[in-house]
């Protein structure tokens, strides 16, 4: 396998730059919020990140369908990548939250319906890996995951409207459309870049691994079915 | 065949097969009523409970027996290796489905009408006319449970670790529908519903009719050899 080429190196350093910048506009540029004071910050944080996850479960649909048309093995790659990349941005979203609901809300954890719907989706993309990694003989791993992939997907809407049926009334998450002060849009704007930078290294890497994983996996058969002679 | 003959015949023979061996129905009531018994040693249930958590104990053994049910639906195919002869007979496959499908939803149904005598009863609830929306709620989530538990079941009966995977992935699945059961189910037992028991209804039926088309068009996929 060829080294890590000159444009991931590249990417690499953006990612580096564009984090850096995004901790000095968030500490430094961003105002402080009235209410909530520094607590407030995570929120720079926690956005893009719940944004980056629907990016990746988005991106598991896509390959999932795209792989049930064409049958060929690099939408299978993107699918699998993209849950654990999507998982990875959950998991962010899940303990950012609490830790600004804490001093906010006086706990950690309340079952509000955006705290319970992101839950609730994530446990089913992580349901989705155990199932890829534990559950599926070779061979028919990527059909499986993508019919999957397609129902999991599907599921997200239907996740949100029983949630917000079911507790609209302690409906306390902040709401999307809040008003920002300009400082305050423009070092979101920034966080946004660096995650979306972030993101797209991130996959690229971890496409580059499941290449070389396939590659491992097919000499290993090769081995075997040499040893068989 | 047209595609409802052979549903109404992977149905016919599903019903036939429960009816000659009864290895479902009553391990799953039985099951069931486990579960009820349970949670009314974990939770020192009593008729102060019914309303707080009476609707969730009875969803959940519903849930349970289904996963019982769910995982033998496609078992017995394989252990006899007629999966593959079903798979080979012409036509469209998702009549394999829906048959399967429908065979589910009617065992589960059963279940939760043998449950809900012993649910009145453990909870000290004076059954009444006021009950008969529950019917309408058990359909629905039935249809829920059984369109989603017979993708799953056909995907996890083809693989490693199935008892195991079917749960993992039923339960997160589900949630939303679950919740809607579980809200609709405490309207009616406050004899309370009317207006806000509707949108309960219609979310049901939504995920219902959801999960059944998503699963026609992928169960081809989800058995494919």
């Amino acid at each position: 396998m060829k080294n890590i080429s000159t444009a991931s190196k590249i990417l690499s350093a953006l990612v580096f730059v564009s984090m850096l910048v995004a901790l000095g506009a968030v500490f430094l540029y961003a105002p402080m919020e009235k209410v909530m004071g520094d607590t407030q910050r995570i929120f720079y944080f926690h956005v893009p990140a719940a944004i980056s996850a629907f990016i990746c479960f988005f991106l598991v649909f896509l390959g999932s369908v795209q792989y049930l048309r064409t049958r060929e093995t690099r939408w299978d790659r993107l699918a699998l990548c993209s849950a654990e990349l999507g998982v990875m941005f959950g998991l962010i979203v899940l303990v950012t939250g609490p830790l600004w609901a804490k001093p906010i809300w006086g706990v950690y954890w309340r079952w509000e319906p955006r705290l319970t719907s992101m839950l609730i989706t994530f446990t089913i993309y992580v349901a989705y890996l155990m199932i890829r990694t534990h559950g599926t003989r070779s061979g028919q791993a990527p059909r499986l995951a993508a019919v999957l992939g397609i129902v999991a997907f599907a599921n997200v809407p239907l996740v949100y409207y029983s949630v917000d049926l079911w507790a609209a009334e302690q409906q306390l998450h902040p709401p999307r459309n809040v008003g920002l002060a300009p400082e305050m849009r423009y070092t979101l704007w920034i966080c946004f870049a660096a995650y979306a930078l972030l993101l797209v290294q991130l996959l690229l890497r971890r496409l580059d691994l499941a290449r070389v994983e396939e590659a491992v996996e097919r000499l290993r058969q090769r081995r075997d079915e040499l040893a068989d002679y | 065949m047209s595609f409802w003959q052979r549903t109404l015949a992977i149905l016919h023979k599903d019903l036939m097969a429960e009816w000659r061996t009864k290895e479902r129905l009553s391990p799953m009531a039985f099951f069931s009523l486990l579960v009820l018994l349970v949670f009314n040693f974990s939770f020192e249930l009593g008729g102060a409970a019914l309303h707080e958590i009476g609707p969730g104990v009875l969803w959940s053994s519903f849930v349970f027996a289904s996963l019982l049910g769910l995982s033998r639906s496609f078992a017995d195919e394989r252990e006899n290796h007629s999966l593959d002869a079903l798979l080979m007979a012409p036509g469209d496959r998702s009549a394999i489905y829906l048959g399967k499908m429908l065979g589910n939803l009617l065992f589960l149904l059963a279940v939760e009408l043998i449950s809900l005598p012993f649910f009145t009863l453990f909870f000290n609830l004076s059954p009444g006319w006021f009950l008969l929306p529950l019917l309408c709620v058990f359909f629905l989530g039935s249809a829920c449970l059984s369109a989603a538990g017979t993708l799953f079941a056909a995907m996890s009966s083809n693989m490693r670790l199935r008892e195991l995977l079917l749960p993992l992935l039923l339960l997160p699945m589900i949630l939303p529908a679950l919740i809607s059961c579980v809200e609709a189910t405490g309207l009616v037992l406050d004899n309370n519903w009317g207006e806000n028991l509707y949108p309960h209804l219609k979310m049901l039926a939504v995920y219902a009719t959801v999960f059944i088309a998503l699963s026609l068009m992928l169960f081809e996929y989800a058995v494919e050899e």
